[in-house]
């Protein structure tokens, strides 16, 4: 990349960087030449899907990769040469230069070491802190990154902190040597919403303080606009476009990035059919010729299969590696809309009543009922043919158990489920079966619902042969025609589920859930699991389903701008109970309770103009352990409208929300 | 924390109860039931009536169970058939004898175990982890018993250094003949669990080094080594202390057999005995008494688990 | 299949013990056409090794070869006569009390923790007082201290499994509890089983040693192992190879058995290990 505006020297300056893995005889190139500067209080960001190369270019930077892994290039942070550093060097830069913020804060922390000795260990390491010292520091460390009583909590082990608090604390530890960079990788990728929007702020406040250089590194388009003051987009090991955040987004002019933008759903967008990016991201093992984003590219020509094009300045400190940059422009726009027929006024294909599912909590010798965890506390919700209804919320609000509970997966403890008007709580297992063959469920994770001693033939088959219909509804005919309705090819049909991609597994596990001609589908997170580009493309077809079948979809998520793009109707669960219900686009554009007003305020937008949005409204504290919930309405410790009758009196569910205040923010 | 030890005794007071029934019926599973093993098969109707009454066998079965259990609780684990001394005697004489060569051997053990696990767990893949990998193939492989033997022809029989059958000599009465006594046999019994310490806690280590944890270690600048014993060792105690737990069924087991090849005069022998002599009172005493050991030791293993992790909260 | 035999060359030890084994079984299965166990010459007891008998005479003159021989007929039956009571009793408890957990778990745990709570060859012991020496004691015995081995294993294996989605997936269908149980658990749960059988037959093969050994194993005048260590310790001044090669013998059966039980261990995580692509994002190491 050339220099930029700035005329400081970069902190950290990459040239060239490629990384291997050794597979059999020949490298696995993962990073394939990267060049990068970052300068002292900017926030860089790399964004990618899995693959791309950008986590292990991060690991890179620091000398962390496996001892197998063949680095090129120059890396020079400060004045070191990283690549050529000897260990000893290499560690010192670690604990003092670069501060290294991993994703899942459950398991960065050591568990069985107190969380204030963890944090100030690097400083002592390296002879920065007198040992004496190191508590003192622990603690001006946690109070700077706002977690209360630091006092207390630095004695405290890393599993009675909660998942935001974690996630405060390793970014303390790895501030505490004072670093000149700092590297996240995915940093909020595990938080829920409202955390992450608190934990984001958070971190960009306390790199203003330090000045330090921040590289972030995400998957999340959201979170790029949010944050970054200039972005790269990495596909298959190299960068594709880079340029300040602003450009990126309003004029993006590699055809990877225009189309991962429109393949987003976005949560203040219109109904327009996503345009999702074809075919799946290459394997780092197998790379197209030439230029690596070809075969998904609606604008390739034969030069694209011969040369790799390197970047290009399109702009002030914007490049991109395409060849025909100049005709981007004439890309096509995206399909028009096409929805449903509204079927409103049928009756309710799934209706269910004060649906409730409480776990007994027992311990002791004697396995003594010590406490009840309330996970789903009286949902209604109803559902008609060919309609959508979102169910969102955050990790633990009960939006998965009620959906299992419905199913029948696990056994509500009281309320009505009915199923085209036959109320089946409390049915056996086998009177259930009948029942089931009307309502199916589609799973989060594609890895883990496919059974992988079986055929993926085998698997679609399974509902059918469970219910002895297998030859009455047309065998391994209906199999293949299943294949051919979720876009599969059937050539596939024979082989085992591990040798699918993420995309390719959740319609298998679609077409299983279509198998037995059920008229409402449970979808429980079917594309959490997936790449941006890819959710579009089930996104896209869940929709072209429902019309061509009338299906009725319970469609469970925790992705608001999915929820919006996919639903006729939305409800908002917290801690067991739905908080609020309306047609889409009034609870998107006036919603009425605080919880469903803060969640939307706090979802980070793919758009770096609505940044500084008015009334953003950040909360603070995290979700309440649901085994002992808070007085009143459950919400109350952290709403901003709270009153002494909030306190006191859990409010009831009237009119589409159950708050004591209801109203515009 | 006593809590927590009250807990797992209560836990532990069913199985314990349940194998005491198992144990108590061993006499009357026996063909000829307990007056046919005390009186042996020629004995004459009105003989065996004598003994019915002298042992309380006329009385309702559950009475009996109750009695007995009651009389071992205090101590009373009846009369051995062939000296005719109390049971617990016979017990308490060689009870020290084993107890003595499982602490040697432990010992021992851990002596050559746990440095050959850290070592190997550092460079995993690496000639020195392939060499001792071998070493615990052999130590977990090579049966207590022959290897027992291997080591009586060589430093007793060839060499003539050591006794080829070893007495029990209190530690505190004479340290050099009680080393010269156990040395061999609590070396056959040490090697067999440096391989359970050294396999397992390898396998744990190594299980911990790919943590994510260990790579923000590393990420913080610290060396290998303090990353191990800072960071890593107490992490892999825990699957680790688990397994010897479970292997700990093993261990005494190997005890008793070690104890026969040196003609040790420890709990193993005196089992032995029992067996070839038909005599139940003393193998119901026995088995009884090592099922306490067992027990013991399983509940130190999970208070030293609860010590070393502080996630369990053994308060609540 | 095809991944064990794929994986195994890259196994010395393990191919070096299937060998082993392979020549054992062969030597076990064809004895009767090979030696006579109890041909006795007492005009040649206690001779070590020489070109007429390779393993020397024991205290009767016979043969210390074929008595080895059909030593290892005894041993590789009760292994595999013990491991198949285990597996039959183990393999279910487990699979019951990881499926359905509940008071199913407690009370099959509960049993298995008291089985667990004698060690092996105590049981074994006690068993074999009440029920006196023989054959069937023997692999009775040396089964019924497997059992625990095999529930503990499975039903790990089936907790895990029963929060996998594919599980509930079945379930959510309308699967039968028998049908998810067999048809969708146990195919997956077989590489764990399948390490558990062959250490529980190294297991088993010393267990039924120690008893002989301990003289209160298989009775004589079958030859067993335990039997010749027992016998030949008492002649160790005047014949040592007589203890030392059975045992040598018996060493190498249980350290081939180990060497494949870990092969099959490394190759079976391996091959489960695949679909966490090694290229994944954070480059494992």
């Amino acid at each position: 990349m050339t220099p930029s505006a700035d005329s400081r020297a970069p902190v950290l300056s990459v040239r060239g960087l490629t990384v291997g893995f050794p597979a059999g005889r020949r490298v696995v190139q993962a990073v394939r030449g990267i060049d990068l500067d970052i300068f002292a209080n900017e926030m860089v960001c790399v964004v990618g899907e899995s693959g791309s190369g950008k986590s292990v270019a991060a690991l890179a930077i620091c000398g962390l990769l496996p001892p197998n892994a063949v680095l090129g290039g120059a890396i020079r942070l400060g004045g070191t040469d990283i690549a050529h550093a000897d260990a000893a060097t290499l560690r010192r830069i670690r604990g003092r230069d670069v501060g290294f913020i991993f994703q899942d804060p459950a398991t960065t922390l050591n568990p069985v070491m107190m969380v204030g000795r963890q944090i100030a260990e690097a400083p002592v390491v390296h002879g920065q802190l007198a040992p004496a010292q190191a508590g003192a520091r622990a603690v001006a460390l946690l109070r700077e990154v706002d977690i209360p009583d630091p006092e207390g909590r630095v004695r405290q082990y890393p599993h009675q902190f909660s998942g935001g608090m974690r996630q405060r604390a390793v970014i303390a530890m790895a501030m505490a040597g004072r670093p000149r960079l700092i590297i996240a990788d995915e940093p909020t990728t595990a938080l829920d919403v409202t955390v992450q929007a608190q934990v984001l702020a958070m971190l960009n406040r306390r790199r203003v303080e330090t000045g330090a250089a921040v590289l972030l590194i995400t998957h999340d388009l959201g979170v790029v606009a949010e944050v970054a003051d200039r972005v790269m987009v990495t596909y298959a090991g190299r960068i594709v476009e880079s340029g300040p955040v602003d450009a990126i987004f309003r004029n993006p002019r590699h055809p990877y990035t225009r189309a991962l933008l429109r393949s987003m759903p976005r949560l203040d967008g219109d109904d327009a059919r996503l345009d999702p990016i074809p075919g799946q991201p290459p394997t780092p093992a197998a790379l197209p010729s030439g230029c690596a984003f070809r075969p998904r590219c609606a604008m390739s020509r034969a030069r694209c299969a011969q040369d790799d094009p390197a970047l290009r300045a399109t702009g002030v400190d914007h490049h991109a590696a395409c060849h025909f940059l100049e005709e981007i422009e004439t890309l096509p726009a995206p399909a028009a809309t096409v929805r449903a027929p509204d079927q409103g006024g049928a009756a309710p294909l799934l209706d269910v009543r004060d649906l409730r599912v409480h776990f007994a909590l027992r311990s002791g010798p004697l396995r003594r009922r010590t406490g009840v965890v309330r996970a789903v506390d009286g949902v209604s919700l109803t559902l008609r043919a060919g309609e959508t209804l979102g169910l969102v919320g955050e990790s633990g609000c009960g939006k998965t158990t009620t959906g299992r509970a419905i199913m029948g997966l696990i056994r509500a403890t009281g309320g009505e489920v009915r199923v085209d008007g036959q109320e089946i709580t409390g049915f056996s297992r086998t009177r259930l079966r009948a029942v089931r063959r009307h309502m199916q469920y589609v799973f989060q994770d594609p890895y883990s619902s496919l059974n992988p001693v079986r055929t993926v033939a085998e698997i679609v088959a399974e509902p059918l042969r469970i219910h002895g219909l297998f030859d009455e509804m047309g065998g391994m005919a209906r199999v293949a025609e299943l294949f051919d309705r979720v876009g599969l090819s059937r050539s596939f049909m024979n082989r085992y589920p591990r040798e699918f991609s993420g995309g390719q597994k959740q319609r298998i596990g679609i077409a299983r859930a279509l198998a037995l001609q059920p008229r409402v589908l449970i979808l429980d997170e079917p594309v959490a699991a997936l790449d941006v580009s890819i959710q579009a493309q089930i996104v896209n077809l869940l929709q072209d389903l429902q019309q061509q079948l009338g299906l009725a979809y319970l469609f469970i998520a925790h992705d608001l701008a999915v929820v919006r793009h996919i639903s006729d109707r939305v409800a908002v669960m917290y801690l067991g109970r739905v908080v609020e219900e309306a047609e889409k686009d009034t609870l998107y554009t006036r919603p009425a309770h605080p919880y469903t007003q803060s969640l939307l305020s706090a979802a980070p937008i793919a758009d770096p103009a609505l940044r500084a949005r008015p009334g953003r409204i950040v909360l603070t504290g995290e979700i309440p352990n649901p085994a002992s919930p808070p007085r009143g309405c459950t919400f109350h410790p952290r709403c901003f409208r709270a009153s002494e009758i909030c306190r006191t009196e859990a409010p009831r569910f009237a009119g589409g929300v159950a708050c004591h205040h209801p109203g515009a923010a | 924390m006593i809590g927590f030890i009250l807990r797992r005794l209560a836990e532990l007071v069913p199985v314990v109860l349940i194998a005491s029934i198992g144990i108590w019926g061993i006499i009357y599973a026996v063909p000829g039931g307990p007056v046919g093993a005390l009186v042996g098969e020629n004995a004459t109707p009105e003989q065996i009536q004598a003994v019915t009454a002298e042992l309380g066998l006329d009385r309702p079965i559950l009475v009996q169970y109750v009695d007995w259990l009651r009389h071992a609780l205090g101590g009373d684990l009846g009369t051995s058939l062939q000296s005719r001394e109390p049971v617990a005697k016979l017990i308490g004489q060689c009870l020290p004898a084993t107890v003595q060569l499982g602490i040697a051997a432990i010992l021992i053990g851990l002596l050559l175990g746990l440095p050959v696990a850290v070592a190997s767990a550092m460079a995993p893949g690496s000639w020195l982890d392939r060499a001792l990998a071998g070493w615990s193939a052999l130590a977990l492989g090579v049966p207590t018993f022959w290897l027992g033997i291997l080591f009586i022809l060589f430093f007793a029989v060839q060499l003539q250094w050591l006794p080829s059958a070893s007495s029990y000599v209190p530690f505190w009465q004479s340290p050099g003949a009680m080393i010269a006594n156990v040395v061999l046999p609590a070396s056959t019994l040490g090697i067999y669990v440096s391989g359970i310490f050294a396999r397992f806690l390898r396998a744990s280590l190594l299980g911990e080094l790919r943590a994510d944890y260990v790579r923000t270690a590393r990420s913080k600048g610290l060396r290998e080594r303090d990353i191990v014993t800072r960071h890593v060792l107490r992490n892999a105690m825990l699957p680790f202390i688990t397994v010897v737990g479970l292997m700990m069924a093993s261990f005494i087991g190997g005890a008793l057999v070690t104890e026969a090849v040196f003609t040790y005069p420890g709990m193993g022998r005196l089992m032995i005995q029992a067996i070839a002599t038909r005599d139940y009172p003393l193998l119901q005493g026995s088995i009884l008494v090592v099922l306490v050991i067992y027990v013991v030791i399983n509940l130190a293993v999970d208070v030293l688990y609860v010590w070393v992790d502080p996630r369990l909260d053994y308060g609540a | 299949m095809k991944r064990i035999l794929n994986g195994l060359p890259r196994h010395k030890g393990a191919c070096l013990g299937i060998a082993f084994l392979g020549v054992l079984a062969l030597a076990a299965c064809f004895a009767g056409l090979l030696v006579d166990p109890l041909a006795q010459d007492l005009a040649s007891a206690l001779e070590g090794p020489s070109a007429e008998h390779w393993f020397g005479t024991d205290e009767l003159g016979r043969d210390i070869l074929a008595r080895v021989i059909y030593g290892a007929r005894t041993s590789l039956l009760t292994a595999a006569g013990a491991v198949a009571i285990a597996a039959a009793l183990g393999i279910p408890i487990g699979l019951i009390a990881g499926y359905f957990g509940g008071w199913r778990d407690t009370v099959l745990m509960r049993f298995v923790d008291v089985l667990l709570a004698l060690p092996g060859i105590l049981f074994a012991m006690a068993l074999i007082a009440v029920l006196g020496r023989s054959q069937a004691t023997a692999l009775v015995a040396v089964g019924l201290t497997g059992i625990p081995g095999f529930a503990r294993v499975t039903r790990a294996e089936t907790l895990a499994l029963r929060t996998r989605e594919f599980v509930l997936a079945v379930e959510a269908f309308g699967g039968s509890s028998t049908y998810s149980i067999f048809r969708t658990v146990l195919p997956n749960a077989w590489s764990p089983i399948l390490v558990q059988t062959v250490v529980l037959a190294a297991v088993a093969i010393l267990l039924e040693a120690a008893l002989a050994f301990l003289g209160v194993g298989i009775p004589p005048p079958t030859p067993s192992w335990g039997e010749m260590l027992r016998t030949g310790k008492t002649y160790l001044y005047d014949s040592p190879s007589y203890a030392v090669l059975p045992g040598l013998v018996l060493t190498l059966t249980i350290l081939s058995l180990d060497a494949i039980g870990r092969a099959l261990a490394s190759i079976l995580r391996e091959s489960e290990g695949l679909h966490d692509a090694p290229l994944a994002e954070a480059g494992a190491p």
